[in-house]
């Protein structure tokens, strides 16, 4: 009874694009992303004003037919900036993501499947990294490395590491004590068909869930060091500094800090219905009906 | 059991170690002299020097590092360069704010994200269940500095329902907690739905199911029971967060916990402060931890300690 | 027995309510918190608006900018380097004890021992100390000859405290219980959270209108604003500028404001190639429109500055700096290709070797009203006229030991530079001599000019104020043309209060807030 695994890798990929159309929901997260990431790609061509541009005289200005979504207490075009803001937002809650994902899954997969001291000794760093207090690890990075695109990315990043390692290596851990991979074992499968056919699909589904969890929650620490004047740094917009700055305005122009409000939560929404969506089309096991 | 506990207990000094080392060289990378900004703006390079040596700054990393070391295990803190008083007193005046706010807050968060998470679980792809999700990433999207500022405007200004911000009542702790909890709430409402989702498609739920056990013990008794596991450990690292990084709420709410002074002591560069609150914060964070493990067995008698 | 006991408990329950209603309670909302109640350790406005409550000096300067006598009642030059005071007689410190000259020495060494290590002891650098005549009689001492010596004794920062207490508490205690002989004592600290502070009953000025001052620290500005209209507050320092306007039109609200001694400015580093050449300097001055950042940005936070130093500080002249530099980009382009730069296509002015002129900046941030928002402001400005700025934000540690280094890598930085004494010597010394150079002191601009090092050097020492006057003025003139720094904006010391808050009247120096006069109907 042995299994090839090519086919079973095309069949799988079917399926999941078959199941993943059907689920409704992880269609209108794919299409809110899609939109995120042409705004972000396209913005000097969508944005209809220059997103730096000041008119001091048009500040806190509430929408209107020259400013679409308003101005903000610069007067500048806050629909511009929203869209260029998904560039930087986007940029930052994803490459922070990706680069935790990326080494956090990594460490803690190594750590699980291998076991033994190593596994003591990456967990134990990443217990260090998480009993730091988090805001306090970001704000020492951004001040030595200084405020910045890719200083706030570095910043967020480091914080996810410890997430993702105790996620893949639970993961990994579950997954190896699982029924069909003791079955597998003791059928003689080899270790690395073993990681490759049943460890990462299951795997997948839930770096996958955590991975949209923490697209948030990388918004929400830019959003966290824009609060303390450290997070992506002016002219360039982004929705966490917007908010940050405009919240000074809540009872005189609300608006300045709502807008990419609703932007920052409508990405997050976005991102993870797309997250279960893929979740569930992964591993069909898991989730509705 | 007791076994157990010791190894955790002794298992937090190599973590303890490394947090405060973590700090000592912090504070050598990054820029800014303490010394020099509690002198103001007319000190004399002298004067700055003289006090870095009475401080103890001149000293190497090793040597500041074995110094504070063996003060810890005298019970000794330190002396807060800022405010020159014993960090000790700083910390014991602190903790107690930020120990009402997380436990009110988690609280909010087991009272409202648990039921709702089951809520949303047992009826998969409802209305209900769409409902929860889609309000529940809104919850965790919105900045709290945001949403506090908010609810004070229509809870304190508007309706007049509570105060804006500060200590005193039960009442000064409902919008700061709620607005702590909210992100919280919406993980752990996320978390249960997917963990319930999960454990009824295993193996032995089936079975049960397919014996004929009664709909509801079914999903009480064993998927509770397994689901509960992963839940409890997302909600120990949500407690871990409250207790050591509030520092939007506490700011917005004007509430004098541990967020804010670690903002003070990291943008003072008083490192002695700095090195006790993230001494006490990993204390803390292992004692959690422990917590979340010894729950395990609470929730699941099939878990053994060894 | 039962029957006495009653009435007799009614009577001290109606007594202790009474006074319970009566209580006068002023609650004041200000931002941060301080590091210690003592001006040996805190020199910033949070602490000195608490201790100079607790703590007096000798004397003090008024809303008028007039020294009126305080501990002292009355004060005369022996010479240019010694200042006799004559002290007020029967005064007591809240814990008892008599003020006499001994607690003046004893202030005074203090700081110049350095116990505990503070900040005052610099800002009063030129001051020996202080010498005992007799009980009530004392002389303060100048290093050298210095003009400025009665308004550095002025300073809020010179309270005199109970020496009694700063030996039973300790020196590092007494910082965060201060004794002294202001209006009101301090009650209790909770670090954070509040200051409260109790009325003096036996003040020489006689008993302060209010029962209690309670200092907040509320650091969210939005929620400093929302709790004066929810009535949590009755004054609100550092208000939200936008706010002001509405607030004024509305009687539930008083609006008390006072052009302050303090200066905002875009400070130039001369040693830098890119901004030695006094032409680039002046178009930068030409493409700033400083009217609308103080209209449009301050919303009346704000005054237009006139000088580097403010308009209530001894020594002030008008640069002319609208006149000078108005607000004209085409000039500022004009200067720059005088100074040898072209425009690209993009915009972008370049050199010779088609490097885009780029100016990095080390801007204030968060430390000043508006700061950043200005950086943001300023950076679009220079945009316009095809400079690229580089804003380099970071938190006040990293910027005040980067503006402080011996080197400075930048072209521009900003800060608020206060005129404490509200004096000219203390900024115009330490900032524009040649010979002050970070980082003991603040010239970092790095402006060296031999006529402005003599005419300073001579004012220091004169006592005569009409040759100091004259002696100031000339240097602004100088500044005017060499344009090391170009003044922003100046400080307007406002606070909000509630309507039923009487008495209050804003102090142009920042650290100081009177309340010994105000009351509460």
């Amino acid at each position: 009874m042995t299994v090839d695994a090519t086919t079973t890798t095309r069949s799988t990929r079917n399926d999941v694009w078959r199941r993943f159309r059907r689920n409704h929901l992880g269609v209108v997260g794919a299409l809110i992303v899609m939109v995120l990431v042409i705004a972000a790609i396209f913005a000097p061509l969508l944005a209809p004003k220059d997103p730096a541009e000041q008119d001091l005289r048009a500040r806190r200005t509430a929408p209107n037919a020259e400013y679409v979504l308003g101005a903000d207490e610069f007067g500048r075009d806050i629909l511009s900036r929203l869209i260029y803001g998904a560039r930087a937002s986007l940029t930052v809650a994803v490459s922070s993501v990706a680069i935790g994902l990326l080494l956090g899954s990594l460490l803690g997969s190594l750590a699980g499947y291998v076991g033994g001291w190593l596994d003591g000794l990456i967990m134990r760093l990443m217990d260090l990294f998480l009993a730091f207090p988090y805001l306090l690890l970001a704000i020492i990075i951004v001040s030595a490395l200084g405020a910045g695109t890719f200083n706030t990315i570095l910043a967020i990043a480091v914080w996810t590491i410890p997430a993702f390692a105790r996620v893949a290596r639970s993961a990994v851990l579950q997954i190896k004590e699982r029924d069909f991979v003791t079955a597998a074992l003791s059928l003689g499968a080899k270790e690395a068909r073993i990681m490759g056919v049943h460890l990462l699909p299951n795997f997948a589904a839930t770096l996958v869930v955590y991975a949209s969890l923490y697209l948030a929650y990388a918004i929400l620490m830019e959003s966290a060091l824009s609060f303390l004047g450290l997070g992506v740094q002016p002219p360039t917009a982004s929705w966490a500094g917007m908010i940050a700055s405009g919240r000074n305005y809540v009872t005189s122009a609300p608006h300045i800090a709502t807008i990419p409000g609703i932007a920052i939560a409508l990405a997050v929404l976005g991102f993870n219905l797309l997250g279960d969506g893929l979740r569930d089309a992964l591993d069909p096991r898991s989730g509705k009906r | 059991m007791t076994a157990y506990l010791i190894r955790r207990i002794l298992a937090t000094i190599p973590l303890a170690l490394g947090v405060v080392l973590v700090v000592t060289i912090s504070f050598d990378l990054i820029p800014g002299d303490p010394a020099a900004l509690m002198l103001g703006e007319f000190a004399t390079p002298e004067a700055v020097a003289e006090l870095r040596t009475s401080l103890g700054l001149d000293a190497s990393l090793p040597v500041r590092y074995v110094n504070y070391v063996i003060d810890i295990t005298q019970g000794d803190l330190g002396l807060s360069l800022r405010e020159r008083r014993p960090v000790t007193d700083i910390l014991v005046e602190t903790f107690p704010y930020t120990f009402q706010l997380a436990f009110a807050a988690i609280t909010l968060v087991l009272l409202v994200g648990l039921p709702l998470g089951l809520l949303a679980a047992s009826r998969p792809g409802s209305w209900i269940d769409n409902v929860i999700r889609v309000t529940s990433l809104a919850g965790l999207s919105m900045p709290v500095f945001w949403t506090g500022i908010v609810f004070m405007v229509i809870f304190s200004v508007n309706l007049r329902w509570l105060p804006v911000s500060g200590t005193g009542t039960w009442r000064h702790l409902i919008l700061p907690a709620v607005t702590l909890a909210l992100p919280s709430i919406a993980v752990i409402a996320r978390m249960t739905r997917s963990t319930v989702l999960e454990v009824l498609q295993e193996d032995f739920v089936r079975t049960a199911r397919a014996k004929g056990v009664a709909n509801r013990s079914l999903l009480y008794k064993h998927t509770l029971r397994n689901a509960l596991i992963p839940v409890v450990t997302v909600l120990g690292l949500q407690l871990g967060q409250m207790l050591g990084g509030a520092v939007l709420t506490e700011t917005v709410f004007a509430w004098p916990g541990v967020g804010r002074l670690t903002v003070f002591a990291i943008f003072n560069r008083d490192f002695v402060l700095m090195q006790g609150l993230v001494l006490v914060l990993a204390m803390l964070y292992v004692f959690v931890n422990l917590l979340v493990d010894l729950s395990y067995g609470l929730i699941d008698p099939r878990v053994r300690y060894q | 027995m039962k029957t006495r006991f009653i009435p007799v408990l009614a009577l001290v329950l109606a007594l202790v309510m009474g006074a319970a209603f009566a209580q006068k309670t002023l609650t004041i909302v200000r931002p941060s918190d301080p590091v210690a109640l003592d001006p040996q350790l805190e020199t910033t406005a949070p602490g000195s608006w608490v201790y100079t409550q607790i703590l007096e000096p000798l004397v003090s300067v008024n809303q008028d900018m007039e020294v009126v006598p305080r501990l002292a009642t009355s004060w005369e030059f022996i010479d240019a380097t010694r200042l006799r005071f004559t002290l007020r007689e029967g005064v007591t410190f809240h814990d008892g004890t008599p003020f006499n000259a001994d607690a003046v020495k004893y202030t005074w060494d203090r700081a110049t021992n350095n116990d505990p290590p503070g900040r005052w002891r610099s800002l009063a650098s030129a001051v020996e100390g202080v010498e005992v005549v007799d009980e009530y009689t004392v002389d303060m001492v100048a290093k050298a000859e210095f003009g400025p010596l009665l308004l550095t004794a002025a300073m809020p920062f010179t309270g005199i405290v109970s020496p009694a207490a700063v030996e039973a508490l300790g020196s590092d205690a007494f910082t965060r219980a201060p004794v002294g002989t202001g209006p009101f004592k301090f009650v209790e600290w909770r670090a954070n959270d509040r200051i409260i502070l109790e009325a003096n009953d036996d003040y020489w000025r006689g008993r302060p209108a209010l029962d209690q001052v309670i200092f907040r620290t509320v650091p969210e500005e939005g929620a400093r604003m929302l709790s004066l209209r929810t009535g949590e507050a009755d004054m609100v320092l550092l208000p939200t500028p936008s706010d002001l306007p509405e607030l004024e039109a509305n009687p539930d609200f008083i609006v008390e404001g006072a052009p302050g001694v303090g200066i905002f400015y875009l400070a130039f580093n001369l040693d830098r190639p890119s901004v030695a050449d006094v032409r680039v300097r002046q178009a930068v001055a030409h493409a700033i429109d400083r009217q609308l950042i103080v209209d449009a940005i301050l919303e009346g936070g704000g005054v237009l500055a006139k000088s580097v130093i403010g308009e209530p500080v001894f020594g002030f002249k008008d640069m002319q700096l609208l006149e000078r530099y108005p607000y004209d980009p085409e000039r500022a382009v004009e200067l720059l290709e005088e100074a040898g730069y072209t425009r690209g296509s993009d915009g972008f002015m370049r050199d010779a070797d088609g490097n885009v002129l780029t100016l990095d900046a080390l801007p204030s941030n968060g430390r000043s009203l508006k700061d950043r928002e200005i950086a943001e402001t300023l950076q679009e400005f220079l945009r316009q006229v095809g400079i690229a700025m580089n804003l380099d934000f970071f938190e006040w540690a990293t910027t005040f030991t980067l503006m402080r280094g011996e080197t400075l890598e930048y072209d521009l930085n900003s800060f608020t530079w206060f005129t404490t004494t509200a004096d000219a010597d203390y900024t115009m010394y330490s900032n524009y001599v040649s010979t002050e150079l970070p980082p003991s002191s603040w010239n970092r601009w790095r402006y060296a000019n031999a006529d402005v090092d003599e005419w300073l050097k001579a004012a220091r020492a004169s006592l005569d104020p009409a040759e100091r006057a004259e002696l100031y003025g000339k240097v602004q003139d100088q500044l005017a043309v060499d344009l090391p720094a170009i003044p922003l904006y100046g400080s307007y010391e406002v606070a909000v209060l509630s309507a039923d808050v009487t008495g209050f009247v804003a102090h142009p120096i920042q650290y100081i807030l009177d309340l010994f006069p105000v009351d509460k109907e």
